[in-house]
Parts: C-alpha cells; structure tokens; sequence
C-alpha cells in the first residue's frame, strides 16, 4: 500500500480526486460506491490508474440495509440486507457474494480488497462471527486476484466507549488472516473530532493495528490524518465534505434534506491553524501579519468559492500529510504532528488576541489533540520502540 | 487423568515395533519409544478412545503437509477396526534428548545467545503451524524436545486442537497443575473463539521469561486461582528484579508475548523469530 494520503471519497468527489492527482497531490484513491455507479466507478478508476494511483473500494456493509440508486448499480446489491439476514448466508450466497466483490474489485482493478464488514459493536460475538464470515467472501477474491486483502475494523461507539472494549474488539478483529487493516473510529457528531480520550483512544487503537506489521488505512481521517501517521498509519483517507471527516453513519441513513449549509460563506483550510477558518469575513478582521500566517497559499486560493474552498482543503491536507508521512517512523510523525499542533495553538492564540473569535469553533480541538498525540508518545512508548524493532 | 496402556499390552498390539520405552502419557494418548524392522527410533502414539476419529483425520491431514526441523516430522496416521482388534495411532519421528523441562530450572537463567537462537528457532517451528492454520494451543515445555545441539522440536501438535474449551480448563489446581502454568489469559477467561496463534505466543513468552529470568512470571505456587488471576490481570512480573535488569529490547518483546489482549502480543511466531534475529544475542 503506498504510504500518504489517499482521496476518500464523497459525493461529487470524483472530478476533484482526478484534478488533484494530476497536480501530484495524493497517492491513492478510496472508492465509495455510496457515491458512484459501478459503470462511472470503472470510467474513473481507469484514469485514477493512470495518473499512478493505487485504488481500493470500500464494499460500505456498515448500515448493511442501506441501498440507493449507486448502490443497487454493483453485483453486489442483492446483499444489501439487515445483518439479521446477513448471518444467514448459505455457502453458496456467500460464494456468490464472493463473485461480485470479484467482479466489482476487477473492474476497478482494485489495488486491494477491503472486505465488506459491519460495524463492530460491544459484547456482539455475532458481529465478530459475521465479519468473519464477510471476510472469508473477501479474503478468496484477494488470493484469487492476487492482490492483499484489508480486514475492514470500524469500532462503533458502543466499542470506543471504554479502553477495554476497544481492546476486546481489536483482539477479536486481528484473528483475521488479513494483510492489512482498513480502520475507523466512530466519534460523536462533532464536525471534527475534539474529545481528547477518544481521541488519544483511535490513536491507541490504530497504534496496535500497526503493531501487527500490517498496513493501516485509517479511513474518513480529514484533518485528523495529521494523527494518523504517528499511530502508525500507512495512509488516511482525506475528503473535502464534513461528513468524510470522521465515521459517521449518518452517511448511510435516510437522507435530512439537501444540505449543504446555504448561503455561509466558504470556509479556509489553514495548514497553520490547522482548521478553517470563514474567509474574507473573519481573516479580513486578522492583523496583517497573522493573517499573512493564517492565509496558507494553494492553486486554489482564487476565484474564492465554495468548490475552491473543498479543493484548497483537500491540497492543504494532503500536502501536510505527504510530508509527515514522509518522516522515518511513526514516533517522529507523532512528533511532526505535536509540533504543527504546537504552532497552531500559538497562532490560534494569536487569533484570539486580536478579538475575532472564530464562528465555527475550530480552535477547540488541536489543544486535546496535542494533549492526546503527547499521551500516546509516553504511554505508548513501548509500542513505538516495538514498531521500530519490526 | 492420563490414557495409559501398559508396555507390554502395546507390544502385543503392535508386533512390528520392538517398544523400547513408555514415554509421558497426556490424557489423550499413551507415547511410546520403539524401533521398527529397520531399526529406526520413531514415537508411537497410542490415541485414546474418547477421541473423534474424523476430527483427527481432518487433523491429521494439515500435519501431513508439515516439513521443518523445529517440528516433529509426522509419519503415519492409522485407525483401523476389527473384531478382534483395534488399532489407532499416529507415529511421528523421535527426537532423543530431553524436553525442555529440564533445562528451564528455577534460578538458573540461560546465557542471552542461547535463548536468542532456542527461541528464534522454536518460532520458526511455530510460524510453520500457523501458516498451516494449526493453533497448538498445549505450548509447554514438556511438549518441546531439546536435540543434542540444542535445537528445539516441538511435538503433539495438533491434538490439543481438539480440545475443547471446557477440556482445558478442567485441570485441577495445585499440585497437579500442569498446562495452565503456560496458558494465555483468554484459555482462563475466554472462549474457544477467543484462541489464536497468539495464544501460542503467550506460552512462547512464559517459557522465554523462564529462561531469562530463571523464575516462572505468574506462578506463586500457591493455587490455579491465584495462577489464572495473576496471568489475567497482574503485571508484577514486570517489575521482578531478574526482568529488569534485562536489556530493552528483550524485555520489550518479552513484557509483550506476555501482554493480557491478544492484539497487544506480537502477531505471529515469523514476527517473533524476525525480532530475535534483529536483536541478536546481546
């Protein structure tokens, strides 16, 4: 798996992930067949190939009865059923399911597979047994293709509640034969995630996953990616829309209505604040010299729009994360990210002091973020000394 | 209890052989040393009748495929029934030597090197079992034999593999302790679900801090209460003296062999026996 950032995606994220790869921002792409029919997932997944990109799909089983028009597109629609029935799979469905994630993944000329998998949810030995089961249809399409297969590992909120059901959980995941791990933490609705405990716990969680030797994709990481290295991480999905920015699953329940926040005016990724902030109407009111700071430059900088917006976010983040990835192990990506974090708290500082206090909140969460990143370099010291003994 | 069947029943019973010695029994079959008409020392294993056939049939088949020097080589597998007589065995190559009982001693700790190259080949051995999907799940050092170079062997893979969970824990404290001096938290607390090549790992890790420490890390001779409750939730054995004074690196990955959930234990006998190598005998 190539090591960076990955474009996760989203709606309407197709275009965006092709403009970026072909300015070189990016080194893989997460399908999301949520988003995408399997006739544009093909079109596109040829021309991502072609720019160098490695490219998995995400088979998204986490609200397994979920369908739309996308979804009913792919071979495996017929499964699109309550877990209830899932466990009820016969070897022969399970065969069969097995066929289309061949037929899905080979179209795509997938990269990897990620096994389809549902959320995994405290004290439910059936869901382990279901993953399992899932994993199996998976695991034969990867030995058939000859490419790795991802245990998919999304720890639900009943799991990442507690430190020891993570831990249950993840012990329970890695009996998998997988040849890497496709990983997500479920947080709370927050738009970014700030609870430093739960925070500091996916960073414990994914630390051990890569503990295993495997590589670790954490997946819907946004601008939490800038963790994801220093736990140990192998890539992180970045996609420009909120709800790619930790796992929701939301994304795979009834739609609320049409989105997209109205007429607010678009919001700027800053590498140095590392969050948005509401541009021309609050940065105007900056000094000059935070400003200069808090403005970071991007080809996406002008004409200022919304779409603008998405893509400068998506450059700024993938760019950081190219050059922390790039850092010679995952104690000093941790160490990479302490300091950005740092950095970011004395301008956010530096924000506050100047009076404008930011609409959207985003300068809560780098400070536990930076408390979590230094935990897990303590606590955890003997699994980064372990990491780099492998 | 053991299954024991006397010398000379089995000679009778199995008049090719010349059976040279009873070997320890297990309660799941009666080990003997013989020699056969060509006068090579093999291990005859006398299966005892609780067992499932086709469960070990299926087993038996996995083992076939298994080639290593770290591994007793399997031979022959045979069950077979008529009226006058019945015969199951397994025969697997006899390795001469002592088990590693006798050279984990308390209060004699081996020389680094040594441990270094025993346990980095014993995890050879074991990585050869779980690239065959076989979970030994009866790691202990009386089913480990030390050839005459020091090289370990393991033996009576795969019985242990049928045992169910409730079988394992039957074992009764005190002195009758046996497996469970080497059983991982989740053999205490879990399910047969719960069990994995990494709870080979932990038994791996038991035996490897015997040998660098010269003391058994959970055992306080006292109950198998006391022993399954330090195993699940003490980390004492972190701070005995003996462990600390341990280079980082071995206690790195010895504290983690031993680590209570399996996803903090090393993921496989390769990783480990990669890691030995690493380290060296330093």
């Amino acid at each position: 798996m190539r090591r960076g950032a990955w474009h996760q995606f989203g709606d309407r994220s197709q275009k965006l992930a092709l403009e970026q790869l072909q300015n070189g921002i990016g080194v893989g792409v997460i399908l999301s067949p949520r988003d995408l029919s399997y006739d544009n997932a093909k079109k596109y997944a040829a021309q991502y190939h072609a720019l160098g990109a490695e490219l998995v799909i995400d088979q998204q089983f986490y609200v397994p009865s979920f369908s739309n028009k996308n979804l009913e597109s792919y071979p495996t629609s017929q499964y699109r059923v309550a877990a209830s029935c899932l466990h009820q799979l016969t070897d022969a469905q399970l065969a069969n399911l097995s066929r289309g994630l061949q037929e899905i993944n080979k179209g795509v000329a997938a990269n990897a597979i990620i096994a389809p998998a549902v959320v995994y949810e405290a004290g439910r030995p059936d869901i382990v047994a279901l993953n399992a089961k899932l994993f199996s249809a998976a695991r034969s399409v990867g030995d058939t293709l000859g490419v790795p297969t991802l245990a998919t590992v999304v720890l639900g909120n009943s799991v990442t509640a507690a430190d020891q059901t993570v831990q249950t959980a993840l012990s329970q995941a890695t009996a998998l034969n997988a040849d890497g791990w496709y990983f997500a933490f479920e947080f709370s609705s927050e738009r970014v995630p700030a609870m430093r405990d739960r925070v500091l716990r996916c960073c414990v969680a994914g630390l051990a996953l890569a503990c295993t030797a495997k590589p670790v994709l954490h997946a819907f990481a946004g601008p939490m990616g800038l963790l994801s290295f220093g736990f140990g991480a192998t890539g992180a999905g970045i996609g420009h829309s909120q709800n790619l920015w930790h796992f929701s699953r939301s994304r795979w329940g009834p739609s609320d209505g049409q989105g997209g926040g109205g007429d607010a005016p678009a919001r700027f990724f800053s590498a140095a604040l590392w969050g948005t902030i509401v541009h021309p109407d609050e940065t105007a009111q900056l000094p000059q010299g935070v400003r200069n700071q808090v403005l970071t430059p991007s080809p996406y900088v002008s004409p200022w729009n919304r779409w603008q917006a998405n893509k400068h976010l998506v450059h700024v983040i993938c760019t950081t994360l190219s050059g922390v990835a790039a850092q010679a192990n995952a104690r000093v990506c941790a160490q990479s990210a302490v300091s950005i974090l740092t950095q970011a708290r004395t301008l956010h500082t530096a924000v506050a002091a100047s009076g404008v206090a930011l609409c959207d909140g985003t300068n809560t969460y780098q400070q536990n973020w930076l408390s979590a990143v230094g935990d897990l370099l303590t606590q955890r010291a003997d699994e980064f000394a372990f990491l780099e003994l492998l | 209890m053991p299954f024991v069947v006397h010398l000379s029943d089995a000679q009778k019973a199995y008049p090719e052989y010349r059976f040279v010695a009873a070997l320890t029994p297990s309660e799941q079959k009666a080990a003997f040393h013989v020699r056969d008409a060509a006068g090579q020392d093999l291990c005859l294993k006398i299966i005892s009748p609780i067992y499932d056939p086709q469960r070990l049939t299926r087993e038996v088949q996995a083992l076939q495929a298994i080639k290593h020097p770290n591994v007793a080589g399997f031979r022959e597998y045979t069950f077979s029934s008529s009226p006058t007589c019945q015969r199951h065995h397994i025969v697997e190559e006899f390795i001469s030597g002592q088990d590693l009982t006798a050279h984990l001693l308390p209060g004699q700790p081996w020389q680094r090197p040594k441990a270094h190259s025993f346990f980095a080949s014993l995890c050879d051995g074991l990585d050869v079992l779980g690239i065959n999907a076989i979970v030994h799940r009866d790691l202990k050092p009386s089913n480990i034999r030390v050839r005459a170079d020091g090289s370990p062997v393991i033996i009576d893979l795969g019985l242990a593999r049928h045992l169910t969970q409730a079988d394992i824990t039957n074992t009764s404290d005190g002195a009758r302790i046996g497996t469970p001096l080497y059983f991982a938290p989740e053999q205490f607390q879990g399910t047969k679900h719960d069990i994995d090549h990494r709870t080979d790992l932990f038994a791996v890790g038991v035996m490897l801090y015997q040998s660098l420490v010269g003391e058994h890390p959970f055992w306080d001779g006292k109950s198998r209460a006391s022993l399954s409750d330090r195993v699940c939730r003490s980390n004492d054995h972190l701070a005995a003296p003996g462990f600390m004074s341990l280079p980082d690196q071995w206690r790195l990955l010895t504290s983690k062999l031993l680590e209570k959930e399996r996803v903090n234990r090393p993921r496989s006998a390769s990783q480990v026996a990669t890691i030995l190598r690493k380290i060296g005998g330093v």
